[in-house]
């Protein structure tokens, strides 16, 4: 047997290159696209300023019952009907919600997109919305919540999120709601929200082979009939931590893991740490060698998998640490973790382990970002965080000029080990006592679901 | 139609060690994938070591003869890439993508691990990762809600002694049994070059990969007989439907109606393929159309068909419906066994068909569309059917079918004597 011991050294490296950007201002709304020569397939996305943060209070699950909605027919056909004709060009309409923006897509063969776009905004800006059908759907989505929240972590995300933003504010409460925000609503809830964010133009985001598609077109379709300017988006909320750390216990008898969220709040997306703050969330969380991973997974042996990072929209953000650990190791891991939190917060990262987070990070601007989907969602990052079309490239190079003392001082100033919430969803006849015994923080019992 | 669905150049060199090496060269951006599938699944398992080859997987990362414990992982991210590696009843595979200037690396770790592990595996290496495969198979299968739906079906579509009669990921009684000298011996008997396709795609060329491979693989000595799993590809239809009901902790009914149908790779299973889609795929499918929309028996986003892409016996059809509140599970599987049977009744219109080619075109693409898609599936031609130009068939294959076909392998393999159905009830309805 020959293997070859030595290592090989890198080649040289081809500089970085994002697709050519390219942005036009047509019939009131905004067109970025990114030029794929040769690519097949083209994306094309429609971001409108509807997000989670537009829901009003006690309406959560609203953007998500009418995208729904959507496709119950148009005032041009019915929904058998327009279920058909897009899917007869190889797309199904794809919609998405985040705290920012609500997404319409659609992705085809390039000669194709024209057609899928005039589809895209027949539902976009013309759904029939008929009370009984948008009935419906809601009944439809309250139950496929219902199923959702049989499964482990819902439940626990939900508390966790009401602890660190407060039930009283929206992103206090579900993105998506849940089974009583959504039973709650009505159908006028529904079509004036439509009315007041969805025939508003917004942007449309194409990635594509430019010489093979016509901008105008597709655009001029995508904004037919839309009016109203931007709305303001409001500044970024500050979020106070919690003083002392608390163990929040959700219910789940028999469940044989323990569902783990920890987390605390975090920077917006534009505060200026975020370059380093990614980055010491890669270390301790992110990578599959994280410190988090290595410890518990690889060393322990208590999970398949834990991950923790930063997240981030306009207005807000959080850290948070989530895993599936088996039931009979719940304490210790929960322990583990925090005592992984807290080095990482105090003692900052090495050169050996940023070297690979940074690495890795800017790699993942290649090799991450090849098909028109992943490409689509790399635009729709530089809409909605107002950032310039050369933003990938200069990411690139921030994350490689990274410095330890950098990525150690973000971990230092928006770690908060002692003011985490620690959301444990488990089998609590076995997990209770172990979880006070720890000593981590004061206890406290969910409620049961109602 | 188009007259192939891989538009790229496809070349395969066999080093004098039988080690299958696939090149696709594609300058567009500066990545490469790496991908290497050995031809060893969960297939050859025998009785009492279900879920070896699966975690034996987990073990390629844990350190070989040049590469520490962890420091495969930590190379290759610290490189910009991605990686992981999947284990299914036909075969493992094991994959990277890589800024193309550390094309070097990832084989030099790929050549280390294939002729390398075994030194390097310890009790420790492996009883961590046996814990992290129960975790694995507690939080995929056991703690969620129909979370085992695939590990029932397996066993009634297919009898004992059958290749694909267990699931992957193993059971705990096994996985608890499993010993170090097992996973040496699994080591020296599959992971031999002769027994895998290295496939690179991307940002470099034939002659580099072809150099390199040599360089790195070249001095791993083949394995002369490598044994065959069982034969599963006759499976005799018993005539007698096959109906199991779970009582368990699940928030509504649900039913799944399975079928063997061909083994993918055939002309059958293209069928199959736009047969699954026309039922399942989408608004416009049959079963959302009669299920979910028309008598709305089922909840609309969990209502659906597919085909499961195993070569080496009939593939399984497996079409599943969750009831609305209100709708029994007797209703339901009524509801579901019903537009299945029609397959084999009502033609499939050309609207239908379009649709279903439709959709299928553009998934195809999807896949195409990275270098990371595009080395799988020049892998899996390659192990599965010897040459790798083959991938260049199926999306024609698939556009070729006839409504006339779709309806006489509804007749053959679809009929109502030949089906498993496997309800899940909730508690409460006990």
């Amino acid at each position: 047997m020959t293997l070859i011991a030595d290592r090989p050294a890198p080649g040289i490296a081809r500089p970085y290159r994002f697709p050519q950007v390219v942005r036009r201002s047509v019939a009131g709304g905004q067109v970025v696209a990114a030029h794929l020569p040769r690519q097949n397939l083209a994306v094309a996305m429609l971001l409108l300023d509807a997000g989670a943060g537009r829901e009003p209070v006690g309406r959560e699950g609203l953007g998500g019952v009418l995208a729904k909605a959507l496709e119950e027919g148009t005032a041009q056909r019915d929904a058998t009907a327009y279920a058909l004709a897009i899917e007869a060009l190889g797309t199904e309409l794809v919609t998405g919600l985040d705290w920012d923006t609500f997404q319409a897509s659609v992705q085809v063969p390039v000669g194709r997109l024209g057609a899928a776009v005039e589809l895209l905004a027949e539902a976009v800006r013309t759904p029939r919305l008929d009370p009984d059908d948008v009935r419906r759907v809601r009944d439809d989505e309250v139950t496929a919540l219902r199923i959702n929240w049989a499964n482990p972590g819902p439940r626990a995300d939900a508390a966790l999120r009401a602890d660190l933003f407060g039930a009283g504010n929206r992103w206090g409460r579900p993105m998506y709601g849940d089974p009583d925000s959504v039973a709650g609503l009505d159908v006028e809830d529904v079509t004036v929200f439509h009315s007041e964010w969805f025939i508003r133009p917004g942007t449309l985001v194409v990635a594509g082979d430019l010489d093979r598609l016509d901008l105008d077109a597709l655009a001029a379709t995508a904004f037919a009939g839309t009016g109203g300017g931007p709305v303001d988006r409001g500044a970024p909320i500050e979020v106070p931590v919690r003083t002392g750390r608390r163990i929040i216990l959700v219910d789940r008898p028999g469940s044989v893991q323990s569902t783990l969220r920890l987390g605390h709040p975090g920077p917006h997306r534009a505060h200026p740490d975020h370059v380093p703050i990614a980055l010491a969330g890669t270390v301790l969380g992110g990578a599959f060698t994280s410190r988090l991973n290595h410890l518990i997974r690889e060393v322990r042996g208590y999970t398949y998998g834990i991950r923790g990072d930063f997240a981030s929209s306009r207005r807000f953000g959080r850290f948070a640490v989530s895993s599936g650990v088996q039931t009979a190791v719940t304490a210790p891991a929960l322990v583990e973790a925090v005592g992984e939190i807290a080095r990482t917060q105090s003692g900052g990262v090495t050169e050996d382990e940023l070297a690979v987070a940074r690495s890795w990070r800017a790699g993942q601007l290649s090799v991450e970002l090849q098909s028109p989907r992943a490409i689509a969602g790399a635009l729709s990052t530089l809409v909605v965080h107002d950032l310039p079309d050369d933003y990938h490239a200069r990411l690139r190079e921030e994350l490689l000029a990274a410095q330890v003392d950098q990525v150690s001082a973000a971990a230092a100033t928006h770690l908060h080990p002692e003011s985490l919430t620690l959301v444990v969803e488990g089998d609590a006849a076995v997990i209770r006592d172990e979880l006070v015994a720890t000593g981590l923080g004061e206890l406290i019992d969910h409620p049961a679901a109602g | 139609m188009p007259d192939s669905g891989y538009p790229w150049p496809i070349s395969m060199t066999r080093l004098d060690n039988g080690l299958r090496v696939v090149v696709s060269e594609d300058r567009t951006a500066p990545a490469v994938a790496v991908n290497l599938w050995y031809d060893v699944g969960s297939r050859h398992e025998p009785a009492g070591q279900t879920g070896f080859a699966h975690l034996f997987e987990h073990l390629m990362f844990e350190g070989s003869t040049h590469v520490a414990k962890t420091e495969h992982m930590k190379l290759v991210q610290g490189a910009g890439g991605s990686l992981n590696a999947t284990t299914n009843p036909d075969r493992t595979n094991y994959f990277e993508t890589v800024p193309a200037e550390h094309l070097e690396l990832a084989l030099w770790l790929e050549a280390d691990r294939m002729g390398g592990l075994v030194p390097a595996l310890t009790q420790e290496t492996l009883d961590n990762q046996r814990d992290v495969v129960k975790n694995e198979r507690r939080q995929r299968y056991e703690n969620v809600p129909y979370g085992d739906a695939w590990l029932r079906l397996l066993p009634l579509l297919y009898p004992p002694g059958h290749p694909y009669h267990h699931a992957t990921i193993g059971s705990m009684a096994d996985l608890n049994a499993a010993d170090l000298a097992t996973f040496q011996a699994f080591h020296q008997t599959y992971y031999a070059p002769n027994n895998a396709v290295l496939t690179v795609v991307g940002d470099t060329t034939v002659d580099e990969v072809v150099t390199l491979a040599e360089k790195y693989f070249g001095g791993i000595p083949p394995r002369p007989e490598i044994p065959p799993a069982p034969d599963g590809r006759v499976v005799p239809a018993t005539g007698v439907p096959v109906e199991e009901t779970v009582v368990a902790d699940v928030p509504a009914p649900r039913v799944y109606v399975a079928h063997r149908t061909h083994p993918f790779g055939s002309p059958g299973y293209d069928v199959v393929t736009v047969l699954a889609t026309v039922l399942g795929s989408g608004r416009g499918s049959r079963l959302y159309q009669r299920l979910a929309d028309g008598e709305r028996l089922a909840q609309p986003d969990l209502v659906g068909a597919y085909g499961v892409d195993l070569a080496h016996a009939p593939a399984p059809l497996i079409a599943t419906a969750t009831a609305r509140p209100g709708v029994s599970a007797e209703q339901l599987a009524a509801g579901l066994a019903e537009v299945v049977d029609e397959l084999a009744t009502v033609p499939v219109t050309t609207a239908e068909l379009d649709r279903a080619k439709a959709l299928l075109t553009t998934a195809w693409w999807r896949q195409m569309s990275t270098v990371d898609g595009r080395a799988d599936a020049l892998s899996r031609y390659a192990t599965q059917f010897g040459d790798p130009a083959t991938v260049a068939e199926r999306l024609p294959g698939w556009l070729a079918v006839t409504a006339e076909q779709i309806a006489e392998v509804a007749t053959e393999t679809l009929a109502a004597a030949d089906r498993v159905t496997l309800t899940y009830l909730p508690e409460e309805a006990r």
